[in-house]
């Protein structure tokens, strides 16, 4: 993502991602400051990760999206090049209250990255656009969490 | 943009800090009025036009009525070629265009340009609705710049007129300055006083560049001068074009401002230019 998180959230997210990359595991310490700058959200973000929820859709063009499996059941939408996220909290805590950097979706975008643990799944370029267009926020993944996608589904 | 808009405010001097082919961050073209917004996307349309790069997407809710600007570079049917119109007319017709924007054959733009984003928020006030405008706006012109790859990357520009001084401010502002880290201001200036239309444009890219500003006047007769505020040099007179600014390709001859006293060289006439006569 190319959108700007602030300077303190970046270091963190790439010493995580150096320990990751060695093999080692990401230092308690890291976690706490997760959780200091994030809140609760950090907590549920990580859970989503390690239920390995975050999946990247792309399509032959080479655009990609995100779609993360909430923990309700509900997928969302999250913009691969900005901040967005089709999720009520992303309206309501940081659009509107403004009192949240991203919700947990985006964050777990983020972590799924740093952990290396993103679902990849390739759609067409039509089917692309319909997640792109967020009107349908179905999950795309079977109830038992595969990756097969449902064309049917649009 | 940013940085066709700057090179249009630049006129005929280097474009600047920003490396060969880069874009520079999303812009937010704000203030009043809308026609002199208008001008300026079209300018910075014909300025990316010429670099050799991409097309330019330009995004309008309505077919403009009379080519916006005047110029040699207007009349040049090889740029107005690469300048692709397409007009939108609501908010899920735009949402549809930039989310299949991957499906649309042909070279990626290197410039996308909206003009008129308020008429679109209009129609829907909801910070969720706006927030997405923005953000796929965004991600349509990130995908452009991955298609572009090493050549560069495409800039983008949306114009979002604001209501007058005392009006309050336009809806969603602060979440769209989210979105767009630069800014470049438009208003009235004092010197613009009697016949002459003199509006001062601040550009704001972030937080490391700082403002400069353009004196950007439109004249009786249907031109458009820039010079650099505070005037350089010799004291350029806002009404004429400074040769020690370095802007003597500065002067556009702007003619969706000055009324219809100054006709149309039947340039546009079709909507894309494609069939234009000079």
């Amino acid at each position: 993502m190319a959108a700007t998180l602030p300077e303190v959230v970046e270091e963190l997210l790439s010493e995580m991602a150096a320990a990751v990359r060695d093999g080692a595991r990401i230092p308690d310490e890291h976690l706490s400051s997760l959780k200091f700058v994030f809140g609760s959200s950090a907590i549920q973000a990580l859970d989503l990760v390690d239920r390995e929820s975050v999946t990247l859709i792309s399509s032959p063009s080479g655009r990609r999206v995100y779609q993360v499996l909430g923990s309700s059941g509900k997928t969302y939408t999250c913009l691969a090049s900005c901040h967005y996220c089709s999720c009520p909290a992303f309206a309501f805590s940081v659009l509107r209250k403004g009192d949240s950097l991203l919700c947990k979706h985006l964050l777990a975008v983020y972590l799924s990255r740093v952990m290396r643990n993103c679902q990849q799944l390739s759609v067409s370029d039509k089917q692309l656009t319909d997640l792109l267009l967020m009107e349908d926020t179905r999950s795309i993944k079977d109830a038992d969490g595969t990756s097969s996608f449902k064309t049917e589904a649009y | 943009m940013a940085e066709a808009l700057r090179r249009v405010l630049n006129a005929g001097r280097a474009a600047g800090p920003g490396v060969d082919g880069a874009a520079g961050p999303p812009l937010l073209l704000l203030g009043a009025p809308r026609s002199a917004q208008t001008s300026l996307l079209f300018a910075a349309a014909l300025e990316a036009a010429g670099e050799g790069r991409g097309p330019v997407l330009f995004l309008t809710r309505r077919p403009l009525q009379s080519l916006p600007l005047n110029t040699p570079a207007a009349r040049d049917h090889w740029r107005l070629q690469k300048i692709r119109f397409q007009y939108p007319s609501s908010v899920p017709e735009l949402l549809q265009l930039l989310a299949s924007a991957h499906e649309a054959p042909g070279p990626a733009p290197s410039l996308l340009l909206l003009d008129g984003l308020e008429e679109y928020l209009a129609e829907d006030s909801g910070a969720q609705e706006a927030a997405y405008v923005a953000a796929l706006l965004l991600d349509t012109a990130a995908y452009f710049s991955g298609r572009l790859g090493a050549s560069g990357s495409c800039g983008l520009v949306v114009a979002l007129e604001t209501p007058k001084e005392g009006d309050g401010d336009a809806p969603h502002l602060t979440l769209l300055q989210r979105y767009f880290p630069a800014q470049c201001w438009l208003q009235p200036d004092a010197l613009g006083l009697g016949q002459q239309h003199c509006l001062r444009a601040s550009l704001e890219s972030g937080q490391l560049s700082p403002r400069v500003e353009w004196s950007v006047t439109f004249l009786p007769n249907g031109e458009m001068a820039v010079t650099p505020w505070p005037p350089q040099a010799s004291k350029p007179s806002p009404d004429k074009t400074s040769p020690s600014a370095g802007s003597q390709s500065s002067t556009l001859v702007c003619d969706n401002l000055s009324g219809p006293q100054f006709p149309l060289d039947s340039i546009l006439t079709s909507e894309t230019g494609a069939d234009s006569k000079t």
